[in-house]
């Protein structure tokens, strides 16, 4: 039933490991850019406010494959020397999901009505006492399930990789595919992953939404 | 015109309203009171069968909703209904909002359906919003083009459900008005408001509600000053002032 | 390559390429729209199952959503194309397999049930910002159901999902792409493919970005048209 997948396990597997990985190095580079373009999207500094709003809607409006492939062909002309499919990933994804997040947090900014930062300074609390106390942590709650939603869509974004010859996890579905023929259970196999874990950390995010609502 | 009879309703196994009786005659105006959850809203809803209820007998002109052959369409058009947020169509302007019931149900054309709006739009105060959108209109503007609404049906009954209770000091005044033109035309009305100003002046019967049960009920203001039990004393202090 | 890269535009416009550029321009258009009425009509019906009185259609419209928003774009689009086929036998595999052009029909059928649950979700929460207060106060009127749908809920619905869908039909235009990944010969796939033949990628791809730049301002454009048609004053935007 599943011999396929059960004969190639561990090559599988290793595939996505280096999914996580890329995920992860995505994540960890999109989100603090992110919250960079995110800032400089509510900068009141016109240097800041249109370079950074030029960057954000030109890449959102492009397909991420398309980023991948432009970045595999444009990093060896920069660097001087072929550079390998991962980083060359790592960077698109980085780039490309910086701009999600930087609206996410934009909007989680602007969510903050000007009423409740005006009683925290009516109150006697400085700009940074209403800052961290008021305006991030207001602001963070509205944007964690936009955010969890966002890292889940990177996570998934991330077998795009695939296209640059990256072999991560469905990569190394096709080739045991080429093998062995076995398509139904192998690209079954790899959805069952996704959906399982997409599944549970989006039931995680739906939390924080009605917790949210609830004025938790 | 209206017999509520031992009525009882759940939600699942929480009761929210616990064998209600009343009896509303043709003219009268009766207004509800009671803090939020105590089941005047729910009330409302059932007479109007937008609201199942398990128990009892609600009879309104001689058609009881309980009775099978009662066709629940042709009965709302008999009563009016006025809600706290207006939910006014947005799609639609002022006069459309009025003439769609009326062109729709009741097949009149739109030149009949829209004279009578008119009149209904002046009867409330606001013949020169007609054609606005409900955004472009204040929130006692909306609440009266609500009200004309209602009318256009020519309902022998009229329920609010707090229908000031969302709007701005300044503006309560306005629709409150209307409210009492109504009454003084002979409308039947059930009023679920906090208003006692309005109350005294024109209610036939006040009713107070607490956990889903009329806990008192007088003809006029009388039970303001000696009410029976403890919490109505507690909540009319807080209305009152 | 190296330092020495020496840039060459001309593969934009220089015949065979810029003749490959215009036919991936075509099929992603094709794409997008036809799975996009693909997308429109699912959609919409599993959004309002999501709603439904019945429990079973709920279920049946959550498990939809999902099933397809859990899963890579890519990997259903694999799974439809290699694994499809073979779901109906090994007889009718044989001559599924040889119908020409089966990738682009895989494709487009496959951005459309992606898509869908993507509008189901649009949809349901488009209808659910209505208050239950709204439909009540349709029904006092003595609106019956139908009525009410046709006149009240649904054109109120749809002027507040119509600008999340359209971000959603930028969206397919976008993920069209994906289906280079099986040989569809759109945009991207061109671009890919006059990187092949020359060793100007770098310059084939940024055009093809150029392309679906233009192509979001065009959508852009055409929507802003129709949403300003549709317009409820004060409530677009608020």
């Amino acid at each position: 039933m599943f011999d396929a997948v059960i004969n190639n396990i561990s090559y599988l597997m290793g595939g996505y490991w280096v999914t996580i990985k890329l995920a992860f190095f995505a994540l960890a580079g999109g989100i603090p850019l992110g919250i960079l373009v995110g800032l400089g999207r509510i900068s009141h500094n016109k240097w800041v406010y249109y370079p950074v709003t030029l960057y954000v809607n030109v890449i959102r409006n492009i397909p991420l494959i398309l980023v991948i492939f432009w970045f595999y062909f444009v990093m060896p002309i920069i660097i001087g020397s072929p550079l390998d499919p991962f980083p060359s990933a790592v960077i698109s994804f980085i780039i490309f999901e910086a701009t999600y997040f930087g609206e996410i947090i934009r909007a989680g900014y602007q969510s903050v009505s000007k009423g409740q930062i005006e009683a925290g300074y009516s109150t006697g609390l400085t700009y940074i006492q209403t800052t961290r106390y008021i305006l991030i942590p207001i602001a963070l709650r509205r944007m964690l399930p936009s955010m969890i939603t966002q890292s889940i869509v990177t996570y998934q974004d991330t077998c795009l990789a695939f296209v640059i010859g990256l072999p991560e996890f469905v990569r190394r579905a096709t080739i045991v595919d080429t093998l062995e023929v076995r398509s139904i259970q192998l690209f079954g196999f790899v959805a069952i992953i996704f959906l399982i874990t997409c599944y549970i950390a989006s039931t995680i995010s739906r939390r924080f939404e009605i917790k949210e609502q609830e004025g938790g | 015109m209206i017999q509520i009879r031992n009525m009882s309703k759940w939600y699942g196994n929480f009761q929210v309203l616990k064998d209600i009786n009343e009896e509303i005659k043709e003219g009268q105006t009766v207004v509800v009171c009671g803090p939020s959850g105590s089941g005047k809203s729910t009330l409302l809803r059932c007479i109007n069968a937008l609201e199942p209820f398990q128990k009892g007998e609600i009879i309104v002109d001689g058609q009881s909703l309980t009775d099978p052959k009662t066709n629940k369409y042709e009965f709302r058009t008999e009563i009016g209904m006025v809600f706290q947020r207006f939910e006014l169509y947005p799609h639609m302007t002022a006069l459309q909002n009025i003439t769609l019931a009326p062109m729709k149900v009741r097949k009149k054309s739109r030149k009949e359906a829209e004279e009578h709006a008119m009149r209904l739009l002046e009867r409330v105060g606001i013949p020169e919003k007609a054609h606005e959108y409900p955004a472009n209109l204040s929130g006692g503007q909306q609440q009266r083009v609500a009200i004309a609404r209602s009318l256009a049906m020519e309902p022998k009954i009229m329920m609010f459900d707090e229908p000031t209770s969302a709007l701005d000091p300044e503006m309560i005044k306005e629709v409150l008005e209307v409210m009492t033109g109504l009454c003084k035309g002979g409308m039947t009305m059930i009023v679920v408001t906090h208003e006692m100003g309005f109350a005294r002046e024109v209610a036939d019967e006040i009713i107070f509600m607490d956990e889903g049960s009329i806990i008192e009920r007088g003809t006029d203001i009388s039970f303001f000053q000696n009410p029976k039990s403890p919490r109505t004393k507690d909540f009319l202090d807080k209305i009152l002032i | 390559m190296g330092l020495a890269y020496e840039f060459d535009w001309s593969v934009l416009w220089r015949n065979p390429y810029g003749m490959y550029l215009v036919q991936g321009i075509w099929v992603t258009i094709k794409m997008g729209l036809i799975g996009w009425a693909i997308a429109l009509f699912l959609g919409v019906i599993i959004g309002t199952m999501r709603i439904s009185p019945w429990r079973w259609l709920r279920f049946l419209g959550g498990a939809y959503v999902e099933l397809f928003r859990n899963i890579p774009f890519l990997v259903q689009l694999f799974f439809w194309y290699y694994a499809g086929p073979m779901l109906f036998g090994a007889s009718l595999e044989k001559s599924i397999n040889s119908i020409i052009g089966l990738n682009y029909y895989v494709a487009i059928i496959a951005l459309g049930m992606y898509t869908a649950s993507r509008v189901a979700e649009h949809t349901r929460a488009g209808f659910s910002s209505i208050s239950r207060d709204h439909y009540n106060a349709a029904l006092s009127t003595g609106l019956n159901h139908p009525q009410m749908y046709r006149y009240v809920i649904i054109p109120y619905a749809l002027r507040i999902i119509i600008p999340t869908l359209t971000t959603e039909f930028l969206t397919i235009f976008k993920n069209s792409s994906i289906a280079m990944t099986i040989g569809v010969l759109e945009t991207t796939f061109m671009s890919y493919k006059i990187d092949s033949e020359t060793f100007h990628g770098l310059e084939s791809t940024t055009g093809a970005c150029l392309i679906y730049l233009a192509l979001g301002l065009a959508v852009v454009g055409l929507m802003g048209i129709l949403e300003s048609r549709l317009k409820i004053p004060g409530m677009i935007g608020r």
